[in-house]
């Protein structure tokens, strides 16, 4: 569901909340569908509303759950948040963001400012955004009880140009786009993020449990 | 086989180029850096080289987070609508307007001094005289205003008989979250900021009994535009105790508590568009008075470090 269709959705008595929030109370308030059928200079809107590119990804921060039987464990916050269609590679950012995953999010942004890629701007950007929404909107309490639970990258679009080779031969240039996602969980990182392969001394016992595990066909 | 190992290693390893000092370890920009692997070792048809690929201009879809259009002045932003080749904003709309609401509460009702909290027994209780609505003139003559439009308008009878049951039913409302039913108990203006409020929480609350009947404490009579369109808002002084409790969108507890509950006074305003004949009383806001302090801080629950306690 795309951000247009949302308030296109028809609201008969009631001023849409995209449109209030700019506005001074003024003596009348007045019913207005939305409008916006004249361009304007987009400015950055709530949130870095995004009208292009992906618009699933901050919709799981709309998710309410209910509120927690005096039983049930805490459950942690999380937030998904993103940087969309920045003049990069996805393939290249990739690797950036494989480095932040499990970490804890102070850990992620200061490992982030040493990597020599223009990748690690635009991750180290989005992390440190992510950390203040948490903290502002999402009921976040310490800004450092934070770990980076998912971090991947997407394609954004890509502009072909072109280039010329010997003989007039034509070669294809990509100018790509990349998307950055990355979630945030409440609590502390933790220990392995990937299942870790296993030391000597398991390696023995796995080993050792296999051979103990064998049977012979047909037997009892 | 570990001289093809020692033939591929040997390829990274390009001959003539030298890692230079690195001074800094951030990917700032430095004064000394490694040597580029990517540049061609002869810079002598450089530009020719340069012609081979065609330019093409990028889009950069992250530049207006720098502008500030309330910053920047007229001429600037015509300037850059020109290069993208939008055309000026028509100011003129030609849609047809309904005011069904006003968007503020009209010469608020001032609330004395320590209202509600001393006790009947008290000393301080004779000296806070409820004055009663007979005695307030404007009041009086803005009530007679609204019975020209409802004959049957009776404050007493608008306070104890739909004044509570109107917001009773629109706080149950507001625990379904349900944006039109909200707002059949609760005027446009209202409706915003509750709906904003609402966002990303749940709430639970439990109406338990008025502690003192409601009362209506300030009646204003206001026109909009043209002198028939005329807006009444009714100010009541409800004494209530209820339950309260505001979980997060994590279904974590941020405010209140739903098993211990609070006895509240409050001074609500409804408005009624008297000039519609369809118009109905609804929740127009709250007035918070001057002496509880800025505003209600809403102060959500946070945790706090435990002291070790001493043994006695």
């Amino acid at each position: 569901m795309s951000a247009t269709s949302m308030m296109n959705r028809h609201w008969p008595r009631v001023l849409h909340r995209f449109y209030q929030l700019d506005r001074v109370p003024t003596l009348s308030s007045i019913h207005v569908h939305p409008i916006s059928t004249t361009a304007k200079l987009e400015t950055k809107g709530r949130e870095g509303m995004n009208t292009q590119g992906p618009q699933g990804w901050p919709l799981y921060n709309k998710q309410v759950y209910p509120p927690t039987e005096p039983g049930e464990k805490p459950r942690p916050a999380f937030i998904c948040h993103m940087k969309v269609n920045v003049k990069y590679s996805p393939l290249k950012l990739w690797y950036v963001a494989c480095l932040v995953r499990g970490m804890q999010i102070d850990e992620a942004i200061r490992q982030v400012e040493y990597i020599k890629k223009k990748g690690a701007n635009i991750v180290r950007e989005t992390l440190i955004e992510a950390r203040e929404l948490a903290v502002q909107k999402h009921n976040v309490e310490f800004r450092s009880n934070l770990w980076v639970a998912e971090s991947f990258t997407g394609k954004g679009i890509v502009i072909k140009g072109v280039r010329k080779h010997a003989r007039g031969r034509i070669g294809a240039v990509h100018y790509r786009y990349a998307h950055y996602f990355v979630r945030l969980e409440e609590g502390s990182p933790p220990d392995h993020y990937y299942t870790p392969k296993p030391d000597g001394p398991q390696m023995l016992l796995d080993w050792i449990k296999e051979r103990r595990e064998l049977k012979i066909e047909g037997s009892y | 086989m570990l001289s093809v190992l020692s033939q591929r290693i040997s390829q990274w390893i390009v001959p003539g180029v030298q890692a230079g000092f690195v001074r800094s370890l951030t990917n700032k920009k430095s004064p000394y850096q490694i040597k580029a692997h990517n540049k061609h070792w002869n810079p002598k048809f450089r530009k020719l080289r340069g012609l081979k690929v065609i330019k093409v201009d990028l889009p950069n879809f992250h530049e207006n987070e720098s502008w500030k259009p309330s910053e920047m002045s007229g001429e600037e932003i015509r300037s850059k609508m020109k290069e993208k080749g939008i055309q000026p904003v028509r100011n003129w709309q030609e849609k047809p307007l309904e005011l069904s609401c006003t968007g503020d509460i009209v010469e608020p009702y001032i609330p004395p001094e320590g209202d509600g909290k001393a006790s009947i027994i008290s000393t301080d209780f004779p000296k806070q005289k409820i004055i009663r609505l007979e005695k307030k003139s404007r009041s009086m003559w803005a009530a007679r205003k609204i019975r020209q439009f409802d004959e049957e308008f009776d404050p007493y009878n608008f306070a104890t008989q739909e004044a509570t049951s109107i917001y009773i039913k629109m706080h149950e409302a507001m625990m379904t979250k349900d944006e039109y039913k909200i707002g059949t108990y609760v005027t446009e203006k209202a409706l915003l900021e509750i709906m904003e409020n609402l966002d990303c929480k749940t709430i639970r609350w439990k109406f338990m009994e008025s502690i003192e009947p409601t009362r209506v404490v300030h009646i204003r009579v206001i026109d909009v535009i043209s002198k028939d369109n005329i807006f009444a808002q009714i100010t009541c002084r409800l004494h209530t105790k209820q339950s309260l409790g505001i979980y997060d969108r994590f279904g974590r507890l941020l405010y209140g508590n739903e098993l211990t509950p609070k006895d509240v006074l409050e001074y609500v305003v409804f408005e009624r568009h008297l000039s519609n004949l369809y118009g109905s009383w609804r929740i127009h806001g709250k007035i918070i008075p001057s002496w509880k302090g800025v505003g209600f801080e809403f102060q959500p629950i946070r945790t706090v470090a435990v002291t070790e306690q001493k043994s006695l």
